[in-house]
């Protein structure tokens, strides 16, 4: 195989013509450049080689040629003749050297093992750099993108072909069944679309050994630029039909194979959908640790994943027009922050050399977003990367991005009237309607349905907490006394709620409304009215006692929405760090520090605000039936893991 | 930075040597312009600035202490609770803001007021001048879009509000306001306020405007005080949004698809930087920030996107300078079927769309200096452009790095410090050493926009080799007022020769850190000492490899600073002008 494919990569990949446009400087090397190159003469020689199959059958193929690409080829056929004679020789040596290739070409892909097959597509690389040229070409120009390429022609009537439309196009060979030594067919793939390469030996300009070294030599994976024109196989299949083919970067690696129902992209109405249930049992490619630690291979062989992570950019993209017509201003804050605030949670740290100072990775923009609406902007967001030093599980990745904005003069009833507005809008416009379907229960189980529609139910959380008990939780008046905190113990211990310790109220409560109440939030709901200890930076209500105007959304049990009316008093503010300080002491390593660069902010006056954070990595997972964080992220903090079989074997490939 | 020696950092964003002085001066400068204009907008209607113990009507801020105020303003925030107020409020429906009622009454005379239905307007904002006058009060209100009078008549305000006014309102506070629209007689547009509320009390005074500019610390450590101190400065940050939204907007109309790769990392690749290091705890493993987004993303190419881009933060363990700050924003987009020309195009396309939306002109005026960014932009490779200062054609050298040091050293003979000759005895390789001639004496002419392009191999690990030039890549930077402003290349696709490239990286910096261990032994000296304990680690990214050996197809790809965009198209002298919150040293 190795000495088959030497030969044949040189024949296409020479083979790029743009009739219309100057030879690229590559297919004719000045005699400078030339001279650059260790192989130089070995690029004539395969010139030659172009040449010859052109000169044979110039008219066989049909095609029209211009002024510029006759006089390129009569040109290039006085080459031709005297390199012939080197090109052949050139052959009979390699042959020599490697006279069990042959054997080998013979051999299925599929029977070589992946090691070998590696080592193989190594060899013919070796070989064509080895004459002196280059097969990672510098450019290919594509007169147009293969979305593109099946919008205009995917109307054509079967057996339909528009023979003097020339096109380029270029993708990534994912699927090859040849049907004579005279005819072969590809699945190119590109931007998410497939369309079938329909390549005739008619058409190739090329005789018949040369046709066959060049097929023979284009391997699954490979990425190919294509010339040719657009029309339709007898059965009705979208193809380009080429008139040359040239290998733009090779696939050194066996891909996995199999047959993906979901691969079906010309046939659109198969394609999945945002809203819609996925089957990652029908992934060509289904092993997670894979999948996720060579993502670039999981978006190659399976074309679901393309759709979740285009899901991914729609959704934040929705969520940036909605606040931009609003009149939000984007703005950016720090990442790397002197005390991390905004939320309870644990922070990475890192130290700056030159300043030697430690500083933390945020955990929430909110106090730098709340600054800036003391400097006067009204109305601010920021999408971001946020940072959590917590372990990884089907929820939580050490990074993930958020969106807060903040609203001056707006409180928490008009953020619940804006996220209704908001998130049913985003389903409605990415998935055509409010009710989304997704394996909540698991993948054994059938999937449920959640609707968005609006308004969506309120749930005042301690009416709701005595309500889902069905009153068998009655909690004391005041939610900050020692009462409260036996009671909510008590409470934990009696309906076998786990609750590590500290055992603040705050920690406690947090449990017992996820276990009852959370746990009826299917569809979307606004668990509101949080107690003042567990909302340090929410403010008090505005008419019922012990509790703050903030409400959580949650949407298939799980929290996607925190807002509330912003806290803006900076008395009470520095009370409820406080207390956050000493639920630190308490062991609570998760509790709040005073940040006294904020306090004296809000000392200088921020309006009545409205703030809000919305986790965009939670919806995406709704919305793309994905019941792993992984699944929405393209990189997603992974364990070390030294024994990972990555598909290169490293001594394989090394440099030199 | 480099402290580690001659190896010069290679791939996006070169940081800039600028010597502490001039930095120095830029802010002055700036201090000044700032003042001044502050003072000549103090003398229009709105931004009044009252002087010191002025007619301020209760006059208790005047000449006390920042703590009095404060202890007194706590005591007005009680006493106000006792009457049955709240003085921090909840919400306020407001109809219009200042610069809508500006231009919504241009036409109203001096000295009328129009009063039908449609007139009653209702605002909200900071105070930021009051003046009282027994029965009558002038406010200044000014929000997000920019000062209007409220003109308080007692007789017609609701409930006792105009005594709240008088006993309970502060400059600094912020109010809602509703009532009708008059014109004064001496043709200030107001508010004739029928119901005022005290939305916000704030407890600290704010600084007088002369004092709180001359502090440029302070300006950047409370930027909220800045921000409402100078409403110049809160306008840059506008621009800043202006032109990531005008990116975004470019990008995704040429079809390129927005993404996110992570900031933590098992290594930091895809850049010659110094990366920040931190620990996971559940995980027991220590993570680096990411120095550049590049080996991410072009494994997305591989993966099957075509086009895709990231506007993000990239963290890099440096000193801080008006040009550095240790997180900042770039974009990076690959496309694929590209080359590096194809990025020449895009980025001319970019910048002069953002300058449009924000300045509405392609002539900028940066630090005295006119810029013109019409298209075309000048085009020259790097040895041309060295050629051109030096008279020294490198090409001519071949690989005799000896000849090449000794005419460049006879070049500058007499003319830099010994610091600079050492960089020049230093050069590994003649790519090394035009590189470190080029930022001598070429990068500083380069005002205007100017693609230096085909750069050695040498100091271009990602690029892929010229497609006729040996020795070279196709790679290019936009330099504008003698910064970098975007670095480009024809991406390298051939995992072998990467492979090769980042050995050859890893055994340059490995020599170096080597060269700066030794050379601190020997002299003991101790800024040599520090810099090689800082001496940082280059990984290689095997799985980057990997990536590539699965088949990248012709790519180009392009990143390009948007700090310093901003910068220029801003016309600010430092970065932490438009970066909201620089990091500083710690007090």
């Amino acid at each position: 195989m190795a000495l088959l494919c030497f030969t044949i990569q040189i024949t296409h990949y020479l083979h790029k013509k743009h009739p219309p446009s100057p030879p690229p400087t590559r297919a004719i090397p000045s005699s400078s450049s030339l001279a650059a190159m260790p192989g130089g003469p070995a690029m004539d020689d395969a010139n030659a080689d172009h040449v010859v199959d052109r000169a044979a059958s110039p008219l066989d193929s049909g095609e029209p040629l211009s002024k510029n690409a006759l006089k390129k080829l009569e040109k290039m056929k006085k080459q031709a003749e005297v390199k012939e004679e080197a090109r052949r020789k050139a052959e009979a040596e390699a042959s020599a050297r490697k006279p069990s290739a042959k054997v080998q070409a013979e051999h299925e892909e599929q029977e070589i093992d992946p090691t070998q097959y590696t080592r193989n597509r190594l060899q013919v690389l070796a070989e064509v750099k080895a004459k002196g040229i280059n097969p990672y070409p510098h450019k290919f120009h594509t007169t147009m993108r293969l979305p593109e390429f099946v919008k205009t022609y995917s109307k054509l009537d079967a057996a339909q072909r528009l023979e003097d439309k020339i096109v380029s196009v270029a993708g990534r060979i994912l699927s090859i069944r040849s049907s004579s030594t005279s005819l072969h067919f590809y699945d190119l793939h590109g931007d998410g679309v497939k369309i079938q390469v329909f390549a005739e030996l008619r058409c190739s300009g090329l005789n018949e050994t040369e046709y066959g070294k060049l097929h023979a030599g284009i391997k699954r994976g490979d990425i190919v630029g294509i010339e040719g024109f657009p029309g339709k196989s007898k059965t009705g299949e979208l193809s380009i039909f080429p008139s040359s083919i040239e290998v733009l970067s090779y696939c050194l690696h066996m891909l996995p194979k199999g047959q993906a129902s979901a691969a079906n992209a010309a046939g659109k109405s198969q394609a999945w959908r945002p809203g819609v249930p996925r089957n990652l049992d029908r992934y060509i490619l289904k092993d997670q640790e894979t999948r996720y630690r060579q993502r670039y291979l999981d978006l190659m062989i399976n074309p679901e994943v393309r759709e979740v992570f285009s899901t991914r950019a729609q959704i934040i993209r929705y969520v940036r027009r909605f606040l931009d017509e609003r009149g939000f201003l984007e703005v950016e804050t720090p990442m790397m922050n002197m005390i991390p605030g905004g939320a309870s949670a644990r922070p990475f740290v890192t130290h700056h050399n030159e300043l030697n100072m430690d500083l933390y990775m945020r955990i929430a923009p909110e106090l730098f977003l709340k600054k800036l609406v003391v400097g006067g902007l009204d109305r601010v967001y920021e999408i971001g990367k946020q940072f959590r030093n917590e372990g990884l599980d089907l929820t939580h990745n050490p990074e993930f991005t958020m969106c807060e904005f903040y609203w001056a003069y707006a409180d928490y009833n008009d953020l619940m009237k804006v996220t209704e507005e908001l998130v049913s809008g985003m389903v409605k416009e990415i998935t055509g309607g409010y009710k989304i379907l997704c394996h909540s229960n698991g993948r054994d189980q059938p999937p449920i349905e959640i609707d968005f529609t609006p308004p969506f139910r309120r749930i005042p959380m301690i009416e709701g907490l005595e309500e889902t008990s069905n009153g068998q939780i009655k909690l004391p008046n005041d939610l900050e006394s020692e009462e409260t905190n036996k009671y909510l113990q008590d409470a934990c211990e009696r309906f076998d709620v786990k609750c590590p310790p500290p055992h603040t109220t705050s920690r406690l409560l947090d449990k017992l409304v996820g276990h009852f109440v959370e746990e009826t939030c299917v569809n979307p709901a606004f668990i509101m009215h949080h107690p003042k200890i567990m909302s340090p930076l929410a403010k008090w209500h505005r008419s019922i006692p012990g509790i703050t105007e903030r409400f959580e959304l949650f949407v298939n049990k799980h929290e996607v929405c925190n807002a509330y009316t912003e806290l803006n008093d900076p008395v009470i503010q520095r009370e409820r760090f406080a207390d956050q300080v000493k639920d630190k002491e308490k062991g609570n390593d998760e509790a709040m520090q005073i940040d006294e660069t904020f306090c004296t902010a809000l000392e200088y006056g921020l309006p009545p605000t409205a703030g809000w954070g919305m986790g965009i990595d939670r919806l995406t997972m709704m919305l793309t039936d994905s019941q792993n964080i992984k699944e929405v992220l393209l990189f997603p903090a992974m364990k070390p893991n030294e024994d990972i079989v990555v598909t290169s074997a490293k001594p394989l490939v090394t440099a030199g | 930075m480099n402290v580690v020696g001659p190896l010069k950092p290679h791939l996006h964003f070169i940081p800039f040597q600028v010597a502490p002085a001039s930095c120095n001066r830029f802010i002055s400068e700036k201090e000044e312009a700032s003042a001044s204009s502050s003072r000549s907008s103090s003398q229009g209607g709105g931004r009044r600035r009252l002087p010191k113990g002025s007619s301020d009507g209760s006059s208790t801020d005047g000449t006390s202490s920042r703590e009095d105020i404060r202890t007194l303003r706590i005591k007005k925030v009680e006493d106000m609770r006792t009457g049955g107020y709240e003085p921090y409020g909840y919400t306020w429906e407001r109809t219009d803001t200042a610069q809508e009622l500006q231009s919504k009454y241009v036409d109203l005379a001096s000295a009328t007021e129009a009063n039908e239905e449609k007139d009653h307007v209702s605002v909200a904002g900071r105070i930021m001048a009051r003046r009282v006058f027994g029965k009558l009060a002038f406010l200044t209100l000014r929000d997000d879009s920019g000062p209007i009078q409220l003109y308080c008549e007692k007789a017609r305000i609701k409930d006792a509000a105009f005594d709240q006014l008088k006993t309970s309102l502060d400059v600094g506070d912020f109010v809602g306001a509703k009532g009708t629209i008059k014109r004064t007689e001496k043709g200030e547009l107001s508010v004739l306020v029928e119901e005022l509320a005290i939305l916000t009390k704030s407890l600290l005074p704010l600084p007088d405007k002369w004092h709180g500019l001359t502090d440029i610390e302070k300006r950047y450590r409370q930027r909220y005080v800045d921000m409402i101190m100078n409403p110049d400065v809160a306008e840059v940050f506008r621009s800043r949004a202006r032109i990531t939204s005008e990116i975004r907007r470019h990008m995704d109309n040429l079809g390129f698809l927005e993404i996110e790769t992570p900031v933590l990392q098992g290594e930091a690749g895809g850049a010659d930087a110094r990366p920040f290091v931190t620990h996971h705890n559940a995980l027991d493993r220590n993570l680096y920030l990411r120095i550049a987004t590049e080996l991410h993303l072009k494994r997305m190419v591989v993966g099957g996107f075509e086009r895709v881009y990231e506007i993000g933060r990239i963290f890099r363990n440096e000193g801080i300078s008006t040009r550095h700050n240790p997180e900042f924003t770039s974009i990076e987009l690959y496309q694929a079927y590209a080359d590096y020309r194809d990025m020449m195009n895009l980025v001319e396309d970019l910048v002069t769309r953002c300058s449009l939306a924000v300045n509405g002109s392609l002539c900028l005026q940066y630090q005295e200096t006119e810029i013109s960014l019409e298209r075309p932009w000048r085009r020259a490779s790097m040895h041309s452009l060295v050629a051109e200062v030096t008279g020294i054609d490198f090409a001519t050298f071949g690989s005799d790095i000896v000849a090449a040091k000794a005419a460049t050293l006879e070049y500058f003979k007499g003319q830099i410090e010994r610091h600079d000759t050492a960089a020049i005895h230093k050069s590994p390789s003649i790519g090394h050493l035009l590189n470190e001639v080029f930022e001598m004496v070429v990068e500083k002419t380069l005002i205007q926009p100017t693609f230096v392009m085909d750069y050695p191999v040498e100091i271009s690990p990602l690029a892929k080799p010229h497609r006729s030039q040996a020795g070279l890549v196709e790679r290019f930077e936009l330099f504008v007022y003698g910064r970098e402003m975007a670095n480009a290349f024809s991406e390298l696709t051939d995992p072998i020769e990467q492979r090769a490239r980042f050995e050859a990286q890893v055994q340059v910096h490995n020599a170096t850190m080597q060269a700066a261990a030794e050379m601190a032994k020997l002299k003991g000296d101790t800024a040599v000492v520090t810099a090689a304990k800082d001496a940082y680690e280059v990984g290689m990214d095997e799985d980057f490899i990997t990536a590539l050996e699965y088949g990248m197809p012709p790519t180009a790809g392009m990143g390009i600073g948007i700090d310093r965009l901003v910068m220029l198209l801003t016309n600010s002298p430092s970065i932490r002008d438009v970066i909201a919150f620089p990091v500083l040293k710690s007090q």
